[in-house]
């Protein structure tokens, strides 16, 4: 029980930080947080409910995340290349 | 009567012609396009005429549309009909490659052409309605396309679109006249139809309706008065057009129509009735008209107005193998004409103008001959094609009413008059032009060599039952018309009857051949002559009345339009309003959409575990 | 289930590196915390009897991603955290209030998970337990084959991303031109056919 709400707490952590970092990387950082905190309540639901699924899925999150952070670190490049900024809030080509 | 796939074959031959020089002609150039178009139709002329040497053919795809075959039949009336498509097609395909050359759209030219005559194959053959109103509309398309074929001249795609939207309107009435037989018979198998109809002794309320429907089809495909303006523009396309498709094919498509379906008509003496009347009032106008025309091409046109209201008068008094009789002598002599038209506009570098002809035997040694039988075939000289099958609609119109027969015989009059002066102007008295003429190359007279014995001898094989008691067309398309029987005018009377008509054509030609001579025409004749070159005014006619009007009209509703769609402007602001109110939202800040997404999460999954 | 000593500390742990990962302001420094978290996280798993799964993390997160991150981070020169200035200095509070507000419900759901009285052990979350479950068609062995098929599309959707050339000339915007003047006209008909 107490990991499930540790999982909480690192997930608003990881929330807050994703909000509050202004730098592409270090929100990319924050969101692997979050991404680590689901995967910790899943691991914690397997032992609850003594199921091995959970862990799987955990498996296929790890591995998932590993693509994400290929394409999105690449993304960051890629704009980094172009507009010489890794600030999030230089990009509003979608201001309304 | 056999099931076989050469039957659409026939249609794939030059449908495949059109493919290939649509998409590789100017690769093949000239004049090898020209040839393998021609040679194609050719093809299907002999696969035509080998099939119907087998007894006819069949082919359908059953379920084409929802209870509709796709059904072809081949029987002795399309026979004719592929013949004198495939077989005439042929010959002005060769003409064309001579008349068409050096022209850029060489090649364009003729995928068009074979496009035409697959359409047209498939308007004949098809034994089901909306097969043949495929035709029906590929035929107009190809009109349209080569009216309007040298369309960098705005006349010439004006005329074009004329034909094309007065053709709609015959259009509309054949899609409502198949509508109104689907509803009535639930089969659009002519065939079908035809077995229904004719198994049932009930008289159908619904027929005679359709068959008028059908008959303003008709009327616009085959230029008939009241829709007969087009045709006379028509004559904007290059002349083996003019000859093709507005003389020897697409306009008798609707007496065609008319034979196909005259199980419908039989039936219905007050819709024939009208079907004669508006042949008869179109042969008295188009030979009218032809007398003032100044342009070579428009008065062989207003000719090929007043000879499909003949064939239409044919069929509306019931001799539905008369008036295709006489669509296949026209077909021969009306393209004769043309292509002899098209050889002297050749000759003078382009010139339509006959008052700037003249004098053209001298020139000309091989296509005088050519006019001169065109145009003797048109005036119904006697043992020409064209006496033969005009003396049987005239026979047959007696029978139906003699006045009728009276009033036909004084337009054939007429006919041999402008027949002459046509001859007259073309080829005789003195030479009024600058340009010097020279005859055309053998690929443009051999065509013409052809069609000359035709209208020469194909009036034979139509000959009055006294002169040969079985003649071989009458019952040889009967057995595809299959009419009522019908009796024989007394020998004395058909004697009489061919007498008159031959008095009368021949009296009409010397008199025109004399009259047409003059150096000074009589004042009276110049006065008629000045309305008949306006076409008595029919065009101002349409547009004061009805073009105008319905301009006036249109402007109005465009007017009405705009005001009701401007109440409707309200609203159209107010969303706009609320638009530009939530387009403010949209920040571009990334991180103020995260807050939002995280706002709705806690938002969201506090509502669902407190709930 | 007791509460003891290690599991207090590793929380506490735990917690702590992640505040670090999201108030340091070197970025380097945030990796490194990222990379305590993520062990602790592995020694946590250990301990709940997912002993491959803690291998994974070590290998994967600890071992490939925070290195990626780290390598980026220094190929850009972006160890400083706060570029620019900050164009929502409101922000801070809302982010704080919503993040208490998103750990409150996650909490309060979380809790009121109730598991069965005595669930079954692990075997430890090894390799032959769960390698039957994965490779198994019945159960995750088309989620795997999926899985495995974006990692490929992944892979190659970051080499066409990073590719210099075709990034920075064919797809430039003329409303957003790159540092360093145009391009000429001839150079973009080139990329272009590339």
């Amino acid at each position: 029980m107490i990991w499930l709400i540790t999982s909480a707490l690192l997930f608003a952590t990881g929330a807050y930080g994703a909000l509050t970092r202004r730098t592409a990387i270090l929100v990319f950082l924050s969101i692997e947080l979050m991404l680590n905190a689901a995967n910790l309540s899943l691991i914690s639901f397997a032992k609850l409910t003594g199921s091995l699924d959970a862990q799987v899925v955990t498996l296929f999150v790890i591995a998932i995340a590993a693509a994400e952070v290929a394409v999105g670190l690449g993304l960051i490049v890629a704009i980094f290349r172009r507009r010489e900024t890794t600030s999030v809030d230089d990009l509003r080509g979608l201001r309304g | 009567m056999q099931t076989t796939i050469l039957l659409p074959l026939i249609i794939g031959l030059p449908f495949l012609g059109f493919v290939i020089l649509g998409l590789f002609g100017r690769r093949i150039g000239e004049p090898a396009s020209g040839w393998l178009a021609s040679l194609l139709v050719l093809g299907s002329f002999l696969l035509g005429v080998n099939l119907l040497a087998g007894g006819g053919a069949k082919w359908a795809v059953a379920d084409w549309l929802p209870g509709i075959p796709f059904s072809l039949l081949l029987d002795n009336l399309s026979g004719l009909m592929v013949m004198i498509v495939a077989g005439i097609g042929f010959l002005i395909h060769v003409y064309a490659i001579g008349y068409m050359h050096g022209d850029a759209g060489f090649s364009r030219f003729f995928s068009y052409f074979n496009f035409f005559i697959a359409a047209m194959l498939v308007l004949v053959l098809a034994d089901s309605f909306p097969v043949m109103f495929i035709g029906w509309e590929g035929v107009g398309l190809a009109s349209y396309l080569l009216i309007g074929f040298w369309y960098t001249d705005r006349v010439n795609t004006d005329s074009a679109r004329k034909a094309f939207i007065v053709n709609r309107i015959g259009d509309l009435g054949f899609l409502l006249g198949m509508g109104l037989l689907w509803a009535a018979f639930g089969t659009l198998s002519i065939s079908g139809l035809r077995e229904k109809i004719e198994a049932s002794t009930l008289i159908f309320q619904a027929i005679p309706l359709a068959a008028a429907l059908l008959f303003i089809g008709a009327i616009g495909k085959s230029a008939q008065v009241p829709l007969m303006v087009w045709l006379p523009d028509a004559m904007a396309g290059p002349t083996p057009v003019s000859a093709l498709i507005h003389a020897a094919t697409m306009v008798t498509a609707g007496v065609y129509l008319l034979a196909r379906a005259s199980f419908l008509y039989v039936g219905v003496p007050d819709v024939s009735f009208w079907v004669t009347m508006v042949g008869m009032v179109t042969a008295i106008y188009g030979a009218l008209c032809a007398f003032g025309q100044t342009d070579i091409k428009r008065i062989v046109a207003y000719s090929t107005l007043s000879q499909l209201g003949f064939m239409f008068v044919a069929a509306g008094v019931g001799a539905y193998w008369v008036a295709i009789f006489h669509v296949m002598t026209h077909a021969f002599f009306k393209a004769l004409l043309f292509m002899s038209s098209g050889s002297v506009i050749h000759a003078l570098g382009g010139e339509q103008d006959v008052r700037k002809m003249g004098g053209m035997w001298k020139y000309l040694p091989q296509t005088r001959w050519h006019g001169l039988i065109g145009a003797l075939a048109l005036g119904g000289l006697p043992l020409l094609s064209g006496f033969w099958s005009k003396d049987a609609i005239l026979a047959s119109s007696f029978e139906y009413s003699p006045l009728l027969w009276f009033i036909m015989l004084a337009v054939a009059f007429l006919t041999a008059l402008y027949s002459m002066r046509w001859f007259v102007l073309v080829f005789l008295g003195e030479y009024r032009g600058k340009e010097h003429p020279h005859e055309s190359p053998a690929v443009m007279t051999w065509p013409n060599h052809v069609l000359s014995i035709g209208a020469l001898l194909a009036g034979f094989v139509g000959l009055p039952y006294v002169i040969q008691e079985k003649n071989v067309l009458e019952p040889w398309l009967n057995a595809a018309i299959r009419p009522p029987e019908a009796e024989h005018l007394a020998a004395g009377t058909e004697w009489i009857l061919i007498l008159a008509s031959a008095l009368v054509s021949l009296g009409g030609l010397y008199y025109g051949f004399r009259f047409f001579q003059q150096r000074v025409l009589p004042k009276w004749f110049t006065n008629f002559q000045t309305a008949s070159l306006h076409s008595f005014y029919a065009d101002n006619f349409y547009n004061t009345y009805i073009v105008n009007p319905l301009k006036a009209f249109a402007d109005f509703l465009f007017g009405a339009d705009n005001g009701l769609l401007r109440g409707f402007g309200g609203l159209g602001g107010l969303v706009g309003g609320i638009g530009g109110w939530l387009a403010r939202l949209e920040t571009g800040y990334l991180r103020f959409y995260v807050a939002g997404l995280l706002i709705a999460v806690v938002l969201l999954v506090g509502w669902g575990v407190l709930r | 289930m007791a509460v003891n000593f290690w599991d207090i500390l590793a929380a506490v742990l735990l917690v702590g590196t992640g505040i670090m990962v999201v108030r340091l302001q070197n970025a380097v420094h945030a990796a490194i915390a990222l990379i305590a978290n993520f062990l602790v996280i592995a020694a946590v798993y250990v301990g709940l009897e997912a002993r491959f799964v803690a291998m994974t993390q070590i290998i994967v997160y600890g071992g490939a991603i925070v290195v990626l991150f780290l390598f980026v981070i220094m190929l850009l020169s972006a160890a400083k955290a706060n570029v620019g200035e900050d164009l929502l200095p409101g922000l801070q509070i809302p982010a704080l209030i919503s993040a208490l507000g998103l750990a409150g419900v996650l909490i309060y759901a979380l809790t009121r998970f109730q598991g069965p009285a005595n669930p079954p052990a692990l075997n430890g979350g090894l390799a032959q337990a769960l390698g039957p479950l994965l490779y198994s068609p019945e159960r995750w062995m088309y989620a795997l084959l999926v899985v495995g098929f974006l990692l490929l599309v992944a892979t190659v959707a970051a080499v066409v991303l990073v590719e210099p050339e075709r990034l920075t000339r064919a797809t430039e915007h003329p409303a957003h031109p790159a540092k360093g003047g145009e391009p000429s006209p001839k150079d973009e008909k080139e990329v272009v056919r590339r």
